[in-house]
């Protein structure tokens, strides 16, 4: 496990976060490869079943990139997001699992460079942190 | 699960296969279970691709299909079509985007990428294998429009709609139509002037048989949803009997007692309870004010036109869409605001509107004849203290403008306007620079000192720091202070909350996106226009509101509603009847019903977005949302930690 | 071209946001409707910009959808590339005209995008769709975005080497095609032609085009946009990245000088949310705006101005005389300090004009049986602008958009949906 790269899985939005991680591309900005994205319709239908899930088939971090004020949906995703993570967290503490291993940020659709940030901070945290 | 799935590995030229070993793909692909083919193709996206793909659907019988290419933003629709055109249902088709978020984001690492191209596939054919065919939903709709609010905005968009093809019910509050229109004077347009437009679309309207022009009403109450509202409305009868001889009202109005403030007038005048509204009022009969009448009967006594039974009545309509254009309230200054209240010389534009209409040759403010006037700009608007942070937009042009229509009653009057940068936005740029050259005198001040209005024994002064002339400190003491306020929303909010139409930070009523979707509201079937959406001249409130009318048409015209298949369901077994998602969901898309003796919920289709807000906070996992299933969405986390690379 | 349509219900003259959003509503009613642009893609100005205010989301995120839906529809036929020759009236609800069809010398079916032409063309040129701040070759897909996504061929500048043709792995290059006029029919027209920006070469006192340093807000957009040819922001006389920024606002905008008296509306808007994006991307950058009046007037707009200054964005009441270059680049502001009253000269290292918008009026020549009339400022002249506002004197004839008078992206489409809602009414009537 120790020289095992870290995998992440990124729950992002069609509309908003999703562009923002394929203009990361077009941009040949580059992040590790073992960042998987998973789009969404809105960040604040995230269940933590899947979340949990993911760490248990062995991702060792999820972000989510939420959708922020921008949201078609409403605003209100921003908090409803905020409060699915805080019961996540929760989740992950009764199983020992890191709180720190599920992160949120909120992305916009031109996003990519604060994703990349985001991404190889996660990376490397998570490299540092034993599974 | 499908075990006929075709697999397509784009190359897009280069672009992928520069730095994803695509036949590594296509081969690790064609190892997954159900997949009966995989290839790989230069262009996915050219004709002759999807020529093949088509073929190979109907050929081989191809019960799924994945395309490994390009972001599904590009090419969704192009491969949704081609499903289409084979016969496949274009939900049975998931594209895994191998460029954007493989090669190109990993064109440092061929390995890396190329296994991620792998996983990417791996789980687009594990969602294909789980999709399951789903059919637009349609539902029938009425082609009718209610506008609510007969002002210019709601006016002009029940004949545009009555002309493109729609049945109209418009809707007033008033006994009159015309909104605040009929309050203002001359126009910015040349030979315009309020009551001109009105009357003018008065008569549109009155000319189109499909629209129904109900005032005094008011909509109560709303049920159903986009396509197929059923709504409530209020009527209060204006007090005048129909085909009655009406020559004995100008006497009835004489011998009402009860005198209040004319809110036509904006209170520089008193008015009856029973009254004529305005000349050149619309419809042009008198009416009774019921929130002031006594009923103390004095007037039936002289008129047999008068009917006292002021009843209210309620119909029911039905209708299709419901388009918003309640206008806005002028803004009312505070006691002691720039001397409002005190003073009896400090006035708000709107009042100076009327004092035009109503003085004749000259301009004469409770007896005194003006000769010298301050404006004071952004009075209630921008505010650095209060609640109204917004720039009413209108206020600029529109006291500038009325400076020059004073100036040629009264060639010879001294015009100060004490602003705060003046915001003639594009072409009523010419009517500042008229202004100027007729003489006016521009002093700005910013937010940092305020001016201040005082009295010195019979004078009134306007202190101000002119930042045009460095700061100077002037003192002006001209006959007339002006308050040029700014529009705020109608007080009487009861239409919004009714309806639950979302506010903005400015509390005008907000749109879905200002650019791509201005007129909509996020309830489906309610649509805002003209002011009640934010500030906005004339010109502009007609303007949203045929856009409003273009929208509600081409929505309601084929009477049918197609609405995209990704909804919520809910699984009526584990549902407890909890009420989470009616909270969560923002569409109000959840109604309970009962089912087998147990109150479930249910979605209501038509207001469902697929936003799936409502899957997380369900207590018991009742809720799933297509094409986002647990069995997708998982399925999905399992094939991409398939490999542990 | 068999089965080619010569009968529509609306011609849309201009593919930009007022002509897409125009198209889409009159298609939704069941309108056919055919859209003629002039330029390689449809997406007007707006596609080119970066992120739009007040709510800052990127320009090409929402026009993108917008322009795909436009291309999709059933109801709506795209000729890009081309040029409505003439228009008659033959009677009511009859329109007859002609449409030039300029070849893009690529086989707008085979081309794929794939941009392999591009690397072996040996001609580079200024790129027009990038504002001149770099190059492109004679064969080029116009930009990322673009709507076809497909390649071109600038033949005027072709060499003619056939490079392309062998590279092209789909065998889209066609040097036989030719120009293509037609007639078509229709009954109805929308002129949304759009606007042109001001080009400030004819301020000399200025020094665009003299001094490196100075660019126009369109060139900074592109430098801001998501698919900006730098990749950051950078100053073009040596590629320095700036830290002193000036913008000058109502550069050929209220201004007799130079036969624009009007406010262009959108200008001060523009700067602001271009300082607000700078101060992102260059986080030790100052901003200063010299501005005579600032008109943040739309909704959400006062408060996206008090946010810029909340953030550090520097506003200058000045009105700019004369800029001067220095040796090193940077650039001296001589300007009237009007709240001090005091003339001053100030240093920046990169200045950015924020040119107004003027009348695009070559529709005019179009018109061949009643002129089209046209306002003091060369736009389309509304007849009735508070009655009917996208009404021209020409009856059948509609205006949508900046094409009727400065404004802004929400005031174009709303301008567009009105423009939409009075053709169908005129449409209707024929039923």
């Amino acid at each position: 496990m120790a020289n095992k790269a870290p995998k992440i899985l990124v729950f992002s939005t069609e509309k908003i976060s999703d562009p923002a991680i394929d203009l990361a591309g077009l941009l040949k900005m580059h992040y590790p490869p073992t960042v998987y994205s998973i789009p969404l319709r809105c960040s604040s239908s995230v269940k933590s079943r899947w979340i949990m899930h993911a760490f248990e088939q062995g991702f060792d971090g999820v972000f989510i990139a939420a959708d922020g004020t921008d949201c078609s949906y409403g605003e209100s995703c921003v908090d409803k997001t905020a409060a699915i993570i805080a019961q996540t967290h929760e989740m992950m503490k009764a199983k020992g699992i890191e709180p720190a291993r599920l992160k949120m940020a909120a992305l916009c659709s031109v996003c990519a460079e604060p994703f990349v940030k985001h991404m190889k901070s996660f990376y490397e945290a998570l490299s540092k942190t034993p599974a | 699960m499908k075990n006929k799935i075709g697999v397509y590995v784009c190359h897009c030229g280069g672009n992928i296969s520069d730095v994803v070993d695509v036949n590594k793909v296509r081969e690790e692909a064609e190892k997954i279970g159900g997949v009966a083919i995989a290839k790989h193709t230069i262009f996915a996206c050219a004709d002759s691709s999807q020529k093949e793909i088509a073929e190979d659907i109907k050929n081989l019988g191809l019960d799924g299909i994945v395309v490994a290419s390009c972001s599904p933003k590009l090419h969704l629709f192009t491969f949704r079509a081609v499903a289409e055109r084979a016969g496949l249902n274009p939900y049975n088709y998931v594209h895994a985007n191998i460029r954007e978020q493989s090669s190109w984001a990993h064109s440092d690492d061929k390995k890396g990428a190329t296994e991620k191209a792998i996983a990417l596939v791996r789980s687009a054919v594990e969602r294909v294998s789980h999709s399951v065919a789903m059919e637009p939903v349609s539902i029938s709709a009425k082609n009718i429009t209610t506008v609510v609010g007969a002002g210019v905005a709601g006016m002009k968009a029940a004949i545009e709609l009555a002309d493109m093809g729609s049945q109209v019910y418009l809707i007033e509050k008033a006994h009159y139509v015309g909104g605040r229109t009929s309050q203002w004077g001359e126009l910015f347009m040349p030979g315009e002037t309020g009551k001109s437009v009105v009357s003018y679309l008065y008569q549109e309207v009155n000319k189109r048989q499909n629209i129904n022009l109900f005032t005094g009403a008011e909509l109560v109450s709303k049920k159903g949803s986009v396509g197929n509202f059923e709504i409530e409305v209020k009527i209060t009868p204006r007090g005048i009997k129909k085909d009655a001889d009406t020559s004995g009202l100008e006497k009835a109005i004489q011998v009402c007692p009860v005198e209040v403030s004319d809110g036509f007038n904006f209170g520089i005048t008193k008015r009856k309870a029973l009254m004529n509204y305005h000349p050149g009022q619309f419809p042009e009969i008198a009416s009774i004010d019921a929130a002031t009448c006594t009923q103390c009967g004095k007037c039936a006594e002289v008129s047999e036109a008068v009917d006292l039974n002021l009843e209210e009545e309620r119909i029911t309509l039905q209708t299709g869409s419901l388009m918003i254009t309640t206008g806005f309230d002028p803004y009312e200054p505070e006691k002691s605001e720039f001397g409002y209240g005190d003073y009896d010389n400090v006035i708000t534009l709107p009042q100076l509107e009327r004092y035009l209409e109503l003085n004749g040759q000259d301009l004469v403010v409770n007896g005194k004849k003006i000769r010298s006037m301050a404006y004071i700009y952004c009075v209630g608007s921008r505010q650095p203290e209060g609640e109204n942070k917004y720039c009413s937009r209108y206020c600029c042009t529109s006291a500038v403008h009325s400076a020059i229509k004073v100036r040629e009653k009264v060639p010879e009057m001294t015009v100060y306007h004490i602003n705060r940068g003046i915001r003639t936005y594009g072409k009523q740029e010419v009517l500042y620079e008229k202004s100027s050259k007729n003489g006016d005198i521009y002093i700005q001040f910013n937010e940092d000192t305020f001016p201040e209005v005082s009295r010195n024994g019979k004078h009134t002064v306007v202190k101000v720091n002119d930042i045009l002339t460095a700061g100077k400190e002037l003192e002006i003491e001209p006959d007339l202070v002006v308050l040029v306020t700014g529009m705020i929303p109608r007080k009487d909010n009861a239409i919004g909350e009714s309806l639950k139409i979302p506010r903005g930070r400015d509390k005008f009523y907000n749109e879905i996106h200002p650019k791509l979707r201005p007129v909509e509201t996020t309830i489906d079937g309610v649509l805002i226009a003209g002011v009640c959406q934010g500030p906005k001249n004339i010109t502009e409130s007609v303007k949203s509101s045929l856009a409003a009318a273009a929208k509600t048409y081409s929505l309601l015209k084929r009477e049918e509603i197609t609405l995209e298949p990704i909804m919520a369901t809910v699984d009526s077994e584990k549902c407890e009847a909890c009420d989470k998602c009616t909270t969560a969901c923002p569409f109000g898309a959840f109604e309970f019903i009962e089912e087998n003796g147990k109150k479930v919920a249910r979605v209501i289709e038509s207001n469902c977005k697929g936003c799936g807000m409502c899957l997380p906070v369900c207590p018991t996992d009742a809720i799933e949302l297509s094409g986002y299933t647990n069995t997708e969405i998982e399925g999905m986390i399992d094939a991409l930690t398939e490999s542990d690379y | 071209m068999e089965n080619e349509v010569l009968t529509y219900d609306a011609l849309v003259v201009g593919g930009g946001i007022a002509g897409e959003e125009t198209a889409l509503n009159l298609a939704k009613m069941d309108y056919k409707v055919l859209l003629v642009e002039k330029e390689l893609s449809i997406g007007g100005k707006m596609i080119l910009l970066s992120k739009v205010f007040p709510t800052l989301d990127c320009a090409a995120c929402i026009t993108t959808p917008k322009v795909s839906e436009t291309a999709r529809h059933p109801n709506i036929t795209i000729f890009t590339g081309s040029e409505v020759k003439g228009i008659e009236k033959k009677g009511e609800r009859n329109f007859e005209a002609r449409i030039l069809r300029n070849p893009r010398y690529v086989k707008e079916d085979a081309c794929t995008g794939c941009q392999e032409c591009e690397p072996v063309c040996p001609v580079v040129v200024k790129d027009q769709y990038q504002f001149d701040l770099v190059g492109r070759k004679a064969v080029f897909v116009p930009f990322s975005i673009a709507n076809p996504r497909i390649a071109a061929i600038d033949i005027e500048n072709c060499s003619l080497c056939g490079a392309c043709e062998k590279a092209c792995p789909s065998d889209a290059i066609d040097f036989s095609q030719e120009p293509e006029e037609k007639t078509y029919q229709f009954k109805s027209v929308v002129v949304a032609t759009g606007y042109k920006l001001f080009d400030p070469i004819k301020m000399p006192r200025y020094g665009y085009g003299k001094h490196k340093n100075i660019i126009t807000s369109m060139q900074m957009e592109r430098e801001l946009a998501p698919t900006r040819p730098f990749n950051t922001i950078l100053r073009p006389g040596d590629g320095k990245m700036p830290d002193n920024l000036a913008y000058v606002l109502c550069t050929g905008s209220r201004d007799h000088t130079v036969g624009n008296p009007i406010c262009s509306q959108v200008c001060c808007m523009y700067s602001i949310k271009q300082a607000q994006l700078l101060m992102g991307a260059l986080p030790m950058a100052d901003v200063t705006i010299y501005y005579l009046h600032i008109r943040s007037f739309g909704k959400g707009f006062n408060e996206f101005y008090e946010t810029a200054k909340g953030m550090g964005v520097e506003f200058v009441k000045g009105k700019i005389g004369k800029i001067s270059e220095k040796e090193n680049g940077n650039l001296i502001l001589r300007y009237d300090d009007i709240e001090t009253g005091q003339v001053k000269e100030v240093e920046h290292d990169m200045v950015v004009l924020s040119v107004g918008i003027l009348a695009n009026d070559e529709i005019g020549q179009v018109f061949k049986t009643q002129k089209l009339e046209f306002d003091d400022y060369r736009y389309v002249k509304q007849i009735d602008e508070l009655k009917r506002p996208a009404m021209t004197n020409i009856d059948g004839v509609f205006v949508a958009g900046a094409a009727s008078g400065p404004m802004d992206i929400p005031d174009s489409i709303l301008s567009a949906g009105s423009a939409s809602s009075e053709a169908a009414s005129y449409l209707a009537e024929v039923e």
